[in-house]
């Protein structure tokens, strides 16, 4: 017997024991909340996709299954009716089933953080419990973390309250989805996380100090890290989300936790391991690499001919070079299954066909001369004589006519029919449904990306088809992708990740993970965007009109201001007033980002508090400038980073927005922080020449005050250049 | 009703086993030794004997072969269950026989004649029904277990005849039999003992471990090395995952390079195999043969881009023709190769060899 064999055996042993009085829980989301899979999502929920021809969410329950959850509650949202017609007809909900499955649907939830409210509200859990999504595949023996998380949460008293398991596997390895590369400090010896940082689209990374001051004498940044999406949970990671009513994601919650952490005194742990197999099905490359992994029999026994979904005639044999064959495929004259091939049942291929690396589902039927390289074809799908398919994605009930040509990444959605005799360019994606279709819904963007579009499909308008793109015969529509200026960056990186992206609002996610410096903070909800000053019209006077429900960061705002003005009457040093700010944003919550992006606000605003917003433009500068120069030790406590510069001169900005008629103003005010040296030079020419998004922001930059300034700046820095050489 | 309780408890341990089943052997074979895997699959037939619901043996049979081939379509690989469903099922057709007081069944001898003239009636014989039948299969079966539980020791107790002083012994991998075997032996005789490691699981590793605890003189080598050291072993002890109708093995990785080794040295290779590793399986069936397993071992998940480049595999077994092989020693005793065909017939229903 192996030493694995004996640890999986003794980790099971004690785990029964503590077991006994608790059963193990799991929380598995059947939603990815966003649209990477669009439009192949629009017909069936990315959960029931199938991955080496059984659904998805399969390979998630046997997961659970065999680290011995006993109890899981699949949460759904999109099609949950095709979920649980899927989860109700499966091994899963047999009274046998050592696994008790509860299903749990609702329209409403739009993201992790609504689900795990959802939880807490219902009071689901009651011990630890795991947390993964619909779309992972692993084979981690997660028993050994487990027992961590316990032994950590019975030594020091539920301080720690999740632990993430990660696989170590080196940078450049395919099955890395590129938006989940993360980097992370933590605690060598405790295994503590102190920084978790995404790293896409970061040329550069920053660590805050206090994280090398935590005491601990060793640590390790690590960047060799594949985020399993698998998390183990104690019940006030539930409570914590409905605490915090803008945590989102997993994201969200764990930078919250790392900020907070002082104040809540919650951490967060890391499991690393380097056996086993964990990765989640984010996106279509995701989707490559580990249906070539499944293949590969990497995720041993979750390999194709295992059935362990136990239905009937589902089974396959495997022969060599990894090529499995299910019951009663037939293989034409001269045709050859070179290496990596799943076929499945039923399906007939034609003479002389080259097939190679591809997954081919039930019930197709594949012509004569045909090239597969690298093709998912899923079920009941015709493919005619001489196609060639290149790394591509083809759905269910798809006609693919003669001498078509399929080249790398195309996706050809449910019921499409193409050709004859053409050739499909690079990243074509065709669907049955029109792209049109859920513009209309595209300007609410806090419904889940896959919600908006299921009310229109009665919608459907009956456009006729392009022969050009489809072919004579065809039948579909092509959906390009977007090209905006802003994503061209992130599509060279991941192609086909974002080239099924379309819609650009549903990127938040990964937005936001762009400016991951700005530790936590994302304007999710409306009352948030006032705060940093989005230039929402109702949200303007914001002080004068305090709504009923005033949230922590208004309060704090509303403080800040009473902090000020008492500093001002009684005199009352800056030491004394940065003591108190920090007090405050320990009350209230509130992110370093936030406390100066409000500070700044609160000091410009400051003259108009006290006169009255009828000053003009030449009183208000010669109100605010002593004030800048009493309270610059303030900011110079705030704005230390370079993130924070520009955060500052962003919240300078906006205010200026909003104040239009004192636009004049606003180089004094630069000017003048840049010579109390609260700005610095190089922030405020990267602020000028990059930040401009908007039309109103591009029109500030021209103020011809403005341009002087920055003039001038540029010469003086060439000067001093000059002078150092 | 406690009937009903009864069934779905019935079905949830078969379902529990089954799913151990799939999941056993994550990498390096069996996570239990097949002589526990034997043992418990004994043990939960005899709980379907108990509790299903059957009138004639002719039901029962058929309950068991259902199951049974469940349980092998769960993980072909672990032959033992196969084997032991289909002692069951000739336990059952025996004592059938017996209640009949019909002894002729019993000495079921193929020949030609007899094949011509009983074939097709047999299943129609089981519909019979009779009320002391349960409790003596029932009875039959706990002495399976019996019989089970000693094989090990059956098989160690022989060690003696075979090892002899001052022998220099090969084994490769772990194989508990061996082990036994060996331990066995150090009681009374000095001996050494070249382990090979048996990439790139290396449980020979632990084989070498347990062995040098129990005093014996133990050297760790690379399985390349098998050939050179040949020349100086006095005899080849191994164990073996199943063996095979033709007298064949179904064993761990490397077996065939050292059989051929010992073959080339003219040594002696002897297999230490209880009888419910016996398997009326022959090596021409591919699909249920060969066992592939994640190519972590050879390859680490960890090592990143090359991964995409090359193909890895990671097989479990080997096939060892039987004409490598010098004797088998079972739990009833010493066999040559040629007799495998013998014993089959004595423990297997001809008619259960396809289940």
């Amino acid at each position: 017997m192996s030493s694995r064999g004996t640890k999986q055996k003794k980790g099971n042993v004690t785990n029964e024991q503590e077991e006994e009085d608790q059963p193990l829980q799991a929380v598995l989301i059947a939603d990815s909340f966003n649209r990477r899979f669009f439009p192949i999502s629009k017909d069936q929920p990315r959960a029931l996709l199938p991955l080496a021809n059984v659904a998805m969410i399969d390979y998630t329950l046997e997961f659970l299954t065999s680290t011995g959850v006993q109890e899981t509650f699949v949460f759904c949202c999109w099609m949950s009716n095709k979920i649980k017609d899927h989860l109700l007809n499966s091994k899963w909900c047999r009274p046998t089933s050592p696994n008790v499955v509860h299903i749990i649907t609702s329209d409403l939830y739009r993201s992790l953080g609504d689900v795990l409210r959802d939880v807490d509200a219902k009071t689901l859990v009651r011990n630890d419990f795991i947390l993964v999504y619909g779309d992972v595949v692993s084979n981690i023996d997660v028993s050994q973390a487990l027992q961590e998380h316990r032994h950590r949460r019975k030594v020091d008293k539920n301080i720690s309250v999740m632990t993430m398991v990660f696989k170590e596997s080196s940078p450049g390895h395919k099955s890395r989805c590129e938006e989940d590369d993360v980097i992370v400090a933590m605690d060598s010896k405790s295994k503590r996380v102190l920084h978790y940082q995404k790293t896409q689209g970061l040329k550069k990374l920053q660590f805050p100090m206090n994280i090398f001051q935590h005491g601990s004498d060793e640590f390790e940044i690590r960047h060799d890290l594949l985020d399993c999406h698998i998390s183990i949970c104690s019940p006030q990671v539930a409570e914590l989300f409905t605490d915090n009513f803008d945590y989102q994601t997993r994201n969200d919650f764990v930078r919250g936790i790392l900020v907070n952490e002082e104040i809540l005194g919650n951490q967060i742990h890391l499991y690393v391991t380097n056996e086993g197999y964990g990765a989640r099905v984010s996106n279509l490359q995701m989707y490559d690499s580990v249906s070539s992994d499944l293949v590969r029999r990497w995720v041993y026994p979750l390999t194709p001919e295992a059935n362990f979904t136990d239905q009937r005639g589902q089974g396959c044999a495997h022969s060599r070079h990894n090529v499995y064959r299910g019951a009663g495929v037939s293989l034409g004259h001269g045709s050859q299954m070179e290496e990596n091939v799943l076929i499945g049942r039923d399906t007939s291929i034609g003479a002389n066909c080259h097939i190679s690396n591809s997954i081919i589902g039930n019930y197709c039927t594949i012509g004569d001369n045909v090239v597969l390289d690298r093709a998912y074809i899923w079920n009941n799908v015709h493919i005619s004589n001489k196609v060639k398919i290149h790394q591509s994605v083809v759905c269910d009930g798809v006609l693919v006519k003669e001498a078509v040509l399929l080249n790398k990444q195309c996706v050809l959605a449910y019921n499409v029919v193409i050709g004859p005799n053409m050739s499909l360019p690079e990243g074509t994606v065709v669907s049955m449904h029109h792209p049109e279709e859920e513009e209309d819904d595209d300007d609410d963007e806090f419904l889940s990306d896959d919600q908006v579009v299921g009310n229109s499909k009665d919608k459907t308008k009956q456009k006729a088809f392009n022969p050009a793109e489809v072919g004579s015969e065809g039948k579909g529509y092509i959906w390009k992708a977007s090209l905006d200026e802003a994503e061209d960056e992130e599509l060279a990186q991941c192609i086909w990740g974002l080239v099924l992206n379309p819609d650009p609002d549903s990127d938040s996610e990964s937005e936001a993970s762009d400016g991951s410096q700005d530790m936590g903070s994302r304007s999710v909800s409306p009352e948030m965007d006032d705060v940093k000053g989005n230039v929402t019209p109702e949200m303007d006077d914001v002080k004068g009109n305090v709504t009923p429900e005033m949230d922590d960061v208004k309060v704090f705002q509303l403080e800040v201001l009473g902090t000020l003005q008492r500093g001002e009457e009684e005199n009352i040093g800056c030491d004394n007033l940065v003591l108190e700010i920090n007090s405050l944003k320990y009350a209230y919550n509130i992110t370093l980002k936030e406390v100066m992006q409000i500070l700044t606000k609160v000091v410009l605003e400051y003259p108009f508090q006290q006169q009255g917003t009828k000053l003009s433009s030449s009183q208000y500068t010669v109100l605010l400038l002593p004030l800048l120069k009493k309270w610059s030790p303030v900011f110079k406590n705030y704005i230390k980073r370079a993130q924070d510069h520009l955060d500052c001169l962003s919240a300078v900005e906006e205010l200026f927005l909003e104040q239009e008629t004192h636009q004049t103003a606003m180089v004094k005010v630069l000017m003048n922080m840049y010579q109390l040296e609260i700005l610095e030079e190089d922030a405020i020419l990267k602020w000028f020449s990059a930040g401009a998004t908007t039309d109103k922001s591009r029109q500030l930059r021209k103020n011809q005050g403005l341009q002087k300034f920055i003039q001038w700046l540029k010469e003086a820095e060439d000067e001093s250049s000059e002078e150092g050489e | 009703m406690p009937g009903a309780d009864k069934e779905t408890d019935l079905s949830e341990r078969i379902e529990a086993f089954l799913a151990d089943l799939k999941r056993g052997g994550s990498g390096t074979g069996p996570l239990r030794g097949s002589g526990e895997m034997a043992r418990e699959t004994t043990a939960l037939l005899r709980r379907i004997t108990a509790q299903a619901r059957w009138s004639s043996a002719g039901d029962l049979m058929e309950i068991i072969r259902n199951e049974g081939r469940r349980m092998t379509a769960a993980q072909p690989s672990e032959t033992t269950v196969g084997n032991m469903v289909r002692r069951v099922l000739k336990i059952i057709r025996e004592e059938y026989a017996r209640s009949r007081g019909s002894s002729e069944e019993t000495d079921q001898q193929e020949s030609l004649h007899k094949l011509l003239t009983s074939g097709g009636l047999s299943e129609e014989n089981f519909r019979q029904h009779f009320a002391s039948l349960k409790a003596n299969v029932i009875e039959a079966i706990n002495e399976l277990l019996t019989e089970l539980e000693g094989t090990t020791d059956n098989i160690a107790m022989q060690a003696l005849e075979h090892i002899h002083s001052n022998e220099v012994i090969m084994t490769i991998g772990r194989s508990r039999t061996v082990e036994a075997f060996l331990k066995d032996a150090a009681r009374k005789r000095k001996f050494h003992v070249i382990v090979a490691e048996c990439a790139p699981f290396c449980q020979g590793h632990e084989m070498a471990t347990s062995l040098s605890k129990a005093g014996i003189e133990t050297t760790v080598i690379a399985d390349a090395a098998i050939f050179a050291v040949m020349s100086r072993v006095n005899k080849v002890i191994i164990g073996t995952q199943t063996v095979l109708a033709n007298g064949g093995l179904r064993a761990v990785n490397g077996t065939h390079t050292l059989a051929l080794a010992a073959k080339h040295h003219s040594t002696p290779l002897i297999v230490c195999a209880p009888m419910f590793k016996l398997s009326p399986q022959f090596p021409n069936e591919e699909e249920i043969f060969h066992k592939f397993v994640s190519p972590h071992e050879v390859l680490p998940f960890t090592e990143g881009e090359i991964l995409s480049k090359v193909n890895v595999h990671c097989p479990v077994f080997d096939y060892v023709p039987p004409e490598l092989i010098t004797l088998f020693i079972s739990n009833i005793g010493g066999n040559a190769p040629s007799y495998i065909y013998r014993l089959m017939s004595e423990l297997y229903h001809p008619e259960d060899h396809e289940l």
